[in-house]
């Protein structure tokens, strides 16, 4: 019994000698799922780190900033990864965050990017995403949409409640301005439903064919047609431009490993991490990967004008701009 | 003599174990809650409340909750009453194990599963259209706005209220029935004299307890609502908890929707319990039933088919994915988590649900009313407190280390075990409350007390409720997907959070394919249950006891 126990002991010890330091990242479910970029992370840093790297999945992107402003200064995760420009502010504003203290000149994104704690690791447009089966020549612009015969139905989802949803709704603003809530109105009658999250749009509505456009990603088509080999659904380009989606991460104050989580940063900007974006996470990678890129980008939409509003803009606005929508449109 | 020191003083025969069990219960759950609020309110500006006056937004919001839950309770029950007299009238109705098991499943599905049917099927291109447009009908049936939400609230309850009040009508005593036909009593008049004096007494908290699901429905409501005016107190919450950080704002809605459903309820359990119940009966009287008519078994297989289409539309679109999912290990792997999750949940919260009722019944023997009716509603908490406000009273008092499976799941069985409660004293309640006077005479008469008691008295008399109400608290963990979100693990996922990581990965065929599978499983879980409740007893001391016939030999 006693030399059992010793064995146990022994090799308990082994294990965490071995171990080295362990790196908590916070980050959304779908980032380490089996089919997510997470565990190709995981093994490309674990084989450069001497560490353990350990993704806390918390429900989903926003839930991330829920959990840093519950935990406050006990939080102990190193990293958090998967917030966006549009909730970059409010985490900011926690004081929980440090510089990241890294060499960005690699990042390359469609707007030029000067932050001192925040590191992108993907981009991508919100866009229309069409069946050809259902309609063959969609909409080429906001305007055409908003003007398309009343029999043209789109699916979108809640600003209050979704990524996307915010997005376009940021997308009317940043087109339309002051007339943005005229143009909700005129709008209103293509829109069948408003969806709560982007999963209900595009799993229950759109691919039960209940309306030919979905609001989603410029990205999505990609890949259906690299991975389902089919080039059925793609993204409507619009002539006003598309609004831009960025995904960050930033480290915290309080980490228990500082330089660790300065060197996964730094990592986050290599093609090691960059290769598993594009198809896995289905969005563009943060730097130039060259012939790395998958071909089926190449087929992807090119906006002509890339709409973006500042962080700091968004996080003053948002509230007004959403009651705006709602007084637009909940009637 | 150790031997008969044990007869005299079975394990937990001490009072307290009646008492103790279900307060502590009791405790955690307001607990919980309490430490949902503190984290909230820490927070807390009094700009809140006047915002909540002066809010058009919110006052329509708060309005439609009301509004949307008091349609859906109603057509609910208009539908479900006769349904449950027809279930009850046709004893032998050929499909009627296939309904109850459908009615039993419908309220269980994920929502997301739920909207792709119901879409399916009632959508812009769904079957029903389809048809109505193969006929040649001008007319289209548009799923999206009020009509929408209420046929999915429909959908959802109407099963769960004919389940119950069937129950109900069940528990009218044979020799009643015998009464009535020897009187040659016709529809009318069993329905004045029999019928709705059994279901008058389950109807009131069958009501509130639908309206508060209904009120508190959250993404059906708006996948299907149309547009934001169809927006419920919770989604309110949601976006001021997540994107506000408007924590006043998210708790003092917390506050209202508990004022409102808590309320309800608190009404509706005075009316509920402190009648004289009707002594239970386990004969199958419905063959002494001398009024079932033709029209009855088209409304049976009308709601049959109400209930059957959509999961149909479930299963179609899920074989396709499932041909794939066979071959990967992901997915039954994910299934054996499920179900071990499942089957702790379900244990757990029966024996929650009876420590509750016991707790409650020691209380209203002892005079104490109002303890007994809060012990009650206690176990009701989960349903009032919105999802959002009890998970950050958990994670303040719990604080979990997250990351280690196991541990995880653990933690995740716990809480589906409490999210479950409410459904399990529902099933429970009446079978508790009116266990047959004779047996309980008995086992008194025997000194029956503790662990015996449990093991001889209760299981073998609360047999089939208990085990319906095991299947649902196993069925609603098994469609569980927020709080495995919260406290799970990605890397070992459920099979609900198995088809989100599907969808959000573009994965829809193999999506479908879950789903179906997650169906399929929770079609078996029901079956099996249920057959196993059917199931004549096999111990016949513990018949005669259940039975009585003891104080007639």
């Amino acid at each position: 019994m006693a030399r059992l126990l010793f064995l146990i002991l022994l090799t308990l010890s082994a294990s965490l000698a071995w171990a080295g330091p362990t790196l908590t990242v916070y980050t959304y479910p779908s980032f380490v799922s089996e089919w997510g970029p997470g565990p190709a992370v995981k093994q490309a840093f674990e084989a450069q780190c001497d560490c353990t790297l350990e993704f806390v999945a918390l429900d989903s992107s926003v839930a991330i900033l829920h959990r840093l402003r519950l935990e406050g200064e006990s939080c102990t995760a190193d990293v958090v990864l998967g917030l966006d420009a549009n909730t970059l502010s409010d985490a900011r504003q926690t004081g929980l965050l440090a510089p990241h203290d890294i060499d960005t000149s690699a990042v390359r994104l469609p707007v030029d990017w000067q932050d001192d704690t925040f590191v992108p690791y993907d981009w991508g447009y919100f866009a229309f995403v069409y069946d050809t089966q259902q309609l063959p020549d969609p909409p080429t612009s906001l305007d055409a949409l908003i003007n398309a015969p009343e029999n043209l139905k789109i699916i979108i989802e809640d600003p209050r409640t979704s990524t996307p949803g915010l997005g376009f709704l940021l997308w009317m603003r940043k087109v339309y301005g002051d007339q943005a809530p005229a143009k909700w109105q005129a709008l209103q009658k293509h829109i069948l439903t408003v969806t709560k999250g982007w999963s209900d749009a595009y799993f229950s509505l759109f691919m039960n064919g209940e309306a030919p456009m979905v609001l989603s990603y410029s990205t999505s088509p990609a890949y259906h047609m690299a991975v389902d080999n089919t080039d059925r659904y793609q993204a409507a380009p619009f002539d006003e431009g598309h609004y831009l989606q960025v995904e960050v991460a930033a480290r915290l104050r309080n980490s228990p490993h500082p330089e660790l989580a300065r060197k996964f940063l730094q990592f986050m900007l290599t093609p090691a991490f960059q290769r598993e974006i594009p198809l896995k996470n289905v969005m563009y990678p943060a730097i130039d990967l060259g012939d790395e890129l998958p071909d089926v980008f190449d087929r992807l939409i090119e906006p002509s004008r890339t709409l973006y509003f500042e962080p700091q803009t968004v996080a003053e606005h948002r509230k007004a701009w959403i009651d705006e929508w709602l007084n637009a449109t909940a009637r | 003599m150790a031997q008969r020191d044990r007869t005299l003083t079975p394990p937990f025969s001490h009072p307290r174990w009646r008492a103790w069990p279900g307060r502590a219960v009791a405790l955690l759950l307001a607990g919980v809650v309490a430490a949902g609020f503190s984290g909230l309110l820490a927070e807390w500006q009094w700009r809140a409340v006047s915002d909540l006056w002066q809010s058009a937004y919110l006052r329509q919001v708060i309005w439609f909750s009301v509004y949307q839950a008091t349609l859906s309770t109603g057509l609910s029950l208009l539908l479900a009453i006769p349904v449950a007299r027809a279930l009850h009238r046709h004893p032998m109705f050929a499909g009627r194990g296939l309904l109850l098991r459908l009615t039993e499943l419908s309220l269980v599905l994920p929502t997301i599963v739920a909207a792709f049917a119901l879409v399916a099927v009632y959508g812009r291109s769904g079957w029903l259209n389809t048809a109505l447009d193969g006929v040649g009908l001008p007319f289209r049936w548009n799923l999206y706005g009020l009509q929408g939400i209420l046929l999915a609230h429909v959908f959802f309850n109407a099963p769960l209220a004919a389940r119950i009040l069937l129950q109900g009508l069940e528990r009218i005593p044979a020799n009643q029935w015998r009464i009535a036909a020897q009187l040659g009593l016709t529809s009318g008049p069993l329905w004045r004299t029999l019928e709705w004096p059994a279901l008058r007494r389950v109807l009131p908290g069958l009501a509130v307890f639908i309206f508060i699901l209904c009120f508190t429905s959250f993404a059906i409501v708006m996948t299907l609502g149309g547009g934001p005016s169809a927006t419920t107190i919770e989604v309110a919450i949601y976006q001021s908890l997540r994107y506000e950080f408007d924590f006043s704002r998210a708790a003092l809605l917390a506050m209202v929707q508990l004022l409102i459903c808590g309320s309800l309820w608190l009404v509706a359990s005075r009316h509920g319990t402190n009648r004289n119940l009707v002594p239970g009966a386990n004969d199958q009287p419905g063959t002494l039933r001398r009024d079932a008519r033709r029209r009855d078994r088209v409304l049976l297989y009308l709601f049959l088919v109400f209930l059957a289409l959509p999961l149909l539309a479930v299963v179609f679109r899920g074989l396709p994915g499932l041909l794939g999912e066979a071959g990967d290990s992901q997915v039954w792997w994910s299934l054996g988590r499920s179900l071990s999750v499942a089957l702790v949940a379900a244990i757990l919260s029966c024996s929650c649900g009876l420590a509750i009722l016991a707790a409650s019944q020691l209380a209203r023997h002892s005079g104490h009313h109002l303890s007994a009716r809060l012990l009650e509603s206690s176990g009701h908490l989960t349903l009032l407190v919105p999802a959002l406000v009890l998970g950050t009273g958990l994670f303040i008092l719990l604080r979990p280390q997250l990351g280690q499976p196991h541990q995880g799941l653990a933690l995740v069985a716990g809480i589906n075990a409490l999210m479950a409660l409410p459904f399990v004293l529902q099933v429970l309640r009446g079978p508790f409350a009116t266990l047959p006077p004779n047996s309980l005479r008995v086992a008194d008469q025997l000194n029956l007390r503790g662990s015996y008691r449990l093991r001889w008295l209760l299981l073998p008399l609360l047999r089939r409720p208990l085990l319906l109400a095991a299947a649902y608290a196993a069925g609603l963990s098994l469609g569980d997907f927020s709080v495995i979100a919260l406290f799970g693990s990605p890397s070992a996922p459920t099979l609900p959070l198995l088809l989100f990581q599907q969808l959000s990965a573009y994965r829809i065929e193999a999506a479908s394919g879950t789903a179906f599978v997650m169906l399929a499983l929770l079609f078996v879980v029901f079956y099996i249950l249920n057959r196993w409740g059917d199931r004549r007893r096999r111990h016949p001391a513990s018949r005669r006891l259940a039975a009585g016939e003891h104080a007639h030999a």
